[in-house]
């Protein structure tokens, strides 16, 4: 690959050994995929808690800032394990509030913004369409390449922060517009959208990712007015059972005003993929784990919450009580929290028995130590959480739409489909 | 002995024991850091370690978190000295880059069908050389 005498410098350590190993990484990675240069990324993003780290990843974090390196460029980072104000009260236990606070000043010190949640689009992380990125959190890197336009690979953490460090990453896959063209048609026209909702939207794009491979999807014939938790839906859920790093919806993502500019001129060789109802519900019946009635848990947020989800919440529940053996929480950013503190929100759902809580989100984090204190049988309206919480803690999970998992909360069993 | 010229990933010389996996392996999930062993269910090399072996496979797949878990595995002293990929991935060329793992890659041979399991294979990635001495008297690729 091609560097420049910048790049060059900070291979050789000039700039450190910080700045060294994530040239080192960089160099590497692009090597692999036949990138012949470095290009400027603009934002990041980092993915990865305890339950991805483990200890000796907090020790290779605090290793990469021994020497004083720090990130050049704007990089926020995913939740961690719970909410920091809340500690006592969620009963968390020492050895994880030890390594809790090990892993915040690491990243204090290499210069992340602590965000600690993965709607970082909402609380600021926002790059402009066309604008290079690296995003380390398959859920919003697609909607980066697919509703903002900004091009990102799947890049893991330690190619995210390698490129935050040196402010560049190998020019490769999404970052080319060869490889941004659609390759594959699906047709929603036969699926009756004008009843869909987000649950119905995540049951279809874990049909969907099961299907794409490794072509990038076209989707025609979504309704105008789709609702933006609808289209988060739909491409956070198909990341789960696929690998699709842009889906290109024709009419909304920046790139595809046209089914003829989403495939920039080569169109695909595949048939069209025609979903039926039937298809949908099948998918809507797998992404559940649990076959128990009874429900300890009602957890919301993956990705967290925003504050309109969290006043649908609060008005579904008006009036209405969580079941004294069940949890009920609303996983959430800080930001998000504070808004809900100053508009009464927090008071109005802690009057029904809900808890918000915030730094955290209801796929992986918590589940370490609920699971110690007991939750067994979970109720969740997010299929990316519902696969995570399975699938890396052994809970069992019911999916279905926010009313569902309210309904649920109020009487203790699951009330949805099953 | 057989030796074949192969594109470095990451530099270093290992020496060891082969174990060779004609399927993709993801460090997420498939191997478990405690032990080196391969968990993944119905892979070619489940309930078999890697810990210190020298691993030829045909390339990476799975969550971009594997090379937190290779990290993981690497300094409990349960990962491969070396690594031969047909072509090498984003995860696993990065998990060879921060444990200082021998790892090269695109081989003038195919190693799936030059190595066999057992076989003493020595990985010079510094001058991007690969030596086979065959465990068995069978003739080479």
């Amino acid at each position: 690959m091609e560097l420049n005498e910048k790049q060059k410098h900070m291979l050789l350590g000039d700039r450190g050994h910080g700045v060294r190993k994530a040239m080192e990484i960089l160099v590497a990675y692009g090597d692999c995929y036949g990138a012949r240069r470095m290009i400027p990324v603009t934002s990041v993003h980092m993915a990865g808690n305890f339950p991805v780290l483990m200890d000796e990843g907090i020790e290779w974090l605090e290793d990469l800032a021994r020497d004083g390196t720090q990130v050049s460029v704007f990089t926020t980072k995913n939740p961690e394990m719970y909410d920091f104000e809340q500690v006592e009260s969620l009963h968390i236990p020492t050895i994880y509030q030890i390594r809790q606070k090990r892993i915040h000043e690491a990243l204090k010190a290499l210069g992340l913004v602590l965000t600690y949640s993965c709607h970082h689009y909402l609380v600021g992380n926002v790059p402009r369409f066309g604008d290079h990125i690296a995003w380390a959190s398959s859920g919003s890197q697609v909607f980066a390449n697919s509703v903002i336009g900004a091009r990102s690979n799947r890049d893991g953490d330690h190619v995210a922060l390698a490129a935050a460090i040196t402010g560049v990453i190998p020019e490769w896959g999404m970052h080319l517009d060869e490889n941004r063209k659609g390759g594959m048609v699906i047709d929603v026209s036969r699926l009756p959208m004008d009843t869909y909702g987000p649950a119905d939207y995540k049951a279809l794009g874990w049909h969907l990712g099961k299907l794409v491979g490794t072509h990038i999807p076209v989707v025609i014939n979504l309704p105008k007015d789709i609702h933006i938790e609808g289209i988060k839906g739909l491409l956070y859920t198909l990341t789960v059972t696929g690998a699709a790093g842009l889906v290109h919806l024709v009419g909304i993502t920046p790139e595809a005003p046209t089914l003829a500019a989403a495939f920039a001129g080569s169109p695909p060789q595949t048939p069209d993929v025609v979903p039926s109802q039937r298809d949908v519900d099948k998918a809507f019946l797998e992404i559940s784990s649990s076959s128990e009635e009874k429900i300890d848990m009602v957890i919301f947020g993956c990705p967290q919450c925003s504050i309109q989800e969290v006043q649908e919440i609060a008005s579904l529940l008006d009036g209405r009580t969580v079941h004294p053996d069940t949890k009920l929480w609303i996983c959430t950013s800080r930001w998000v929290k504070t808004l809900c503190e100053r508009m009464g929100l927090l008071e109005r759902l802690g009057a029904s028995g809900a808890r918000v809580l915030c730094d955290m989100g209801a796929a992986d984090g918590p589940h370490l130590y609920l699971r110690e204190q007991g939750v067994r049988v979970i109720a969740i309206n997010s299929a990316r959480g519902s696969y995570y919480a399975h699938n890396l803690f052994g809970m069992d999970t019911w999916f279905g739409s926010t009313e569902d998992c309210i309904r649920s909360a109020v009487s203790g069993k699951w009330e949805g489909r099953k | 002995m057989m030796r074949l010229r192969a594109k470095p990933v990451m530099k270093g010389v290992a020496q060891g024991e082969a174990i060779v996996s004609r399927m993709p392996i993801s460090f997420t999930g498939g191997m478990d850091p405690d032990t080196g062993k391969i968990r993944e269910p119905g892979h070619d090399l489940e309930g078999q370690s890697v810990a210190g072996k020298i691993l030829v496979f045909p390339t990476g797949k799975g969550s971009t978190t594997g090379s937190w878990q290779f990290y993981a595995a690497f300094k409990r002293g349960n990962a491969p000295k070396g690594i031969i990929n047909a072509n090498a991935e984003g995860v696993v060329a990065v998990s060879a880059i921060i444990t200082a793992t021998p790892m090269v890659h695109q081989l003038e041979k195919d190693p799936l069908s030059c190595i066999r399991t057992g076989d003493y294979v020595t990985i010079d990635a510094d001058n991007g050389i690969v030596e086979i001495q065959k465990r068995t008297a069978e003739r080479g690729c």
